[in-house]
């Protein structure tokens, strides 16, 4: 499973790369030879859209979409890594030959913050290998090239933005012993949480001050910090990065906290 | 007897575990000493595999404790299971591992020497030829040698097998019996689970027989059997010796037979039977104490209600 999600992670980025790419140049040399009327303001935006496929842009677009594909990802992964632990029943066995709770937990997360770790590395360098092939095919320049420093910066806290939702899949993975239920809560939080947060903003901007305290708008708070991507919030009152940092850290650490409690006093039933 | 406490490998005492309204063991008290195999009877949710959940710390009793070689199961998890090799009734290893990888899993959570002993292991369990084949693809017989194997790798001074001829052919079965007498003769204490009341009859040295979690029977395999076993009362007048046999304490049932009659009494009472035989004029050819199979005893005690009582020594 490890193996095929590094690889779907790095096709999923060629594949967005390139159909962003195509779609763009294709509309742009159809602008160009006339055969469709050229949109309001001129082909600056298309232009600018090839341009951000570029290598010097890796940490704004490439980095972004592979930490929000890769967030769907280790969602599915954490839940399935301790879930089929209570599927196999080898969670019995490891315990049974002397393996503590709190030890199996934490190599756990430690695996778990490994992978992640990995994913988006090995995301983020097939983002760049698919922008210089963009690039390539186009025939442009690689303008400054990939700004090493920023990549492995937006990609860092990148990571840490996954970790809430993965412990959150732990915990009620955990909780209900099903790979499943860690992978569906997971998923609904990540999905739905960000876009009723978002309507209840827009309905009344006091819904921030509740809503702040969530996971969704935290992790936009502090991708919005080292990205100029402007997010769907922009503009509404988004916690301050530092206590987006903080604050995601307590979910993690609450998360992984339940998911401990509930390992450590849950009878382990034979058969 | 009294055994010497570096003798005992396992010791339950007062062990009861309730879930919910449910008491699955009721204040067990078991003991298993080094160079036995001790068998662990009962009728399915009899409370065997709770048991051995508790005596592994899977499960958190509800009152009493477990000892394994004089350490604490609750209080020092760790360093009492450092002393164990359990099988567990259904064998779970990572199915896309092959055998092998399994075994040296284990052996890296379990360190010391266990990494040195899973080739042989492998070898001794007939697992070798299939030893890189992926869990998934053994047979059941397989799986329950690769389950036997793992509880060896901690070289262990006490093992626990749950049902561990489940799925084996008659010759595998023969295997793990031959297997479990060497464990013992190796010094180790065996605690055996087991469905299979002949398997058992040939290996254990003693038996405990549960029932809805309370120890109903317990002692060695030759005192439990002569609990239910006769007497074989060779007789030529045999209504008469009936008449007078059955009025005589102790006498629980008398079937009268081809050759005479067989008297359901404890196997020491011989002499007394003879003795009223003879007093009313009638003399026995042949007075011979038969002992009933395990399986006899065992059906007898778990078919009548469970109250708590030692079956025999």
């Amino acid at each position: 499973m490890p193996s095929v999600i590094l690889a779907l992670v790095v096709v999923i980025a060629f594949a967005l790369y390139f159909l962003v790419w195509a779609g763009t140049n294709a509309q742009l040399q159809a602008v160009r030879s006339g055969q469709i009327p050229e949109p309001r303001g001129g082909t600056a935006q298309l232009e600018e859209a090839l341009r951000m496929l570029g290598p010097d842009h890796v940490q704004e677009i490439g980095v972004g979409v592979v930490v929000g594909i890769g967030r769907v990802m280790l969602i599915v992964f954490a839940a399935s890594h301790i879930g089929t632990e209570f599927g196999w029943g080898t969670l019995r066995t490891l315990l049974a030959h002397g393996a503590g709770r709190g030890t199996f937990l934490a190599s756990k997360a430690a695996s778990l913050g490994l992978f992640a770790a990995v994913l988006v590395a090995v995301g983020t360098l097939g983002a760049i290998g698919a922008s210089y092939a963009v690039v390539g095919l186009g025939g442009g320049s690689s303008g400054a090239g990939v700004d090493l420093e920023a990549v492995a910066s937006i990609a860092a806290k990148g990571i840490y933005t996954c970790l809430p939702y993965m412990a959150l899949a732990v915990g009620i993975a955990v909780l209900a012993r099903s790979a499943g239920a860690g992978i569906g809560a997971g998923l609904v939080v990540l999905f739905a949480e960000g876009i009723i947060a978002d309507i209840l903003v827009a309905l009344n901007r006091d819904y921030a001050q509740i809503v702040n305290w969530g996971l969704a708008r935290n992790v936009t708070a502090l991708a919005r910090a080292t990205s100029n991507v402007e997010s769907p919030s922009a503009g509404i009152s988004l916690p301050d990065p530092a206590q987006a940092a903080i604050t995601l850290g307590a979910y993690t650490a609450i998360f992984m906290a339940i998911a401990y409690w509930r390992l450590r006093t849950r009878d382990v039933t034979i058969g | 007897m009294t055994v010497a406490p570096a003798d005992v490998v396992l010791r339950t005492k007062g062990l009861v575990k309730r879930f919910g309204e449910i008491t699955a063991v009721d204040g067990l008290d078991l003991e298993v000493r080094r160079g036995e195999v001790v068998g662990l009877l009962g009728p399915n949710g009899a409370g065997k595999s709770t048991t051995i959940g508790i005596v592994l710390g899977l499960i958190t009793p509800t009152a009493g404790s477990a000892e394994i070689l004089g350490r604490d199961v609750r209080s020092r998890r760790g360093a009492a299971l450092r002393g164990v090799g359990a099988m567990l009734e259904v064998t779970s290893f990572y199915p896309y591992l092959s055998g092998r990888d399994n075994l040296i899993a284990i052996a890296i959570l379990r360190g010391g020497g266990a990494l040195a002993r899973v080739d042989p292991l492998l070898a001794r369990l007939g697992l070798a030829q299939r030893a890189r084949s992926s869990f998934r693809t053994y047979s059941l017989g397989m799986r329950q040698r690769l389950g036997v194997a793992s509880t060896l790798l901690a070289d262990p001074a006490l093992v626990i097998l749950d049902e561990p001829a489940n799925g084996l052919d008659p010759a595998g079965q023969r295997e793990i019996r031959e297997l479990i007498r060497e464990l013992a003769k190796e010094g180790r204490g065996v605690l055996l689970a087991s469905h299979l009341l002949h398997e058992v009859e040939q290996v254990c040295d003693r038996v405990m027989v549960i029932k809805k979690g309370k120890l109903i029977g317990s002692g060695t395999i030759a005192e439990v059997t002569r609990r239910g076993g006769y007497l074989e009362i060779a007789i030529a007048e045999t209504a008469r010796a009936a008449g007078i046999l059955r009025r005589l304490p102790g006498v629980k049932e008398i079937r009268e037979t081809a050759n005479g009659i067989d008297v359901i009494a404890d196997s020491e009472r011989g002499a007394d039977l003879n003795r009223a035989l003879a007093s009313a004029g009638l003399y026995a050819s042949a007075i011979v104490p038969r002992a009933s199979s395990l399986e006899d005893v065992f059906l007898e005690l778990t078919e009548t209600e469970a109250a708590p009582a030692q079956a025999a020594g």
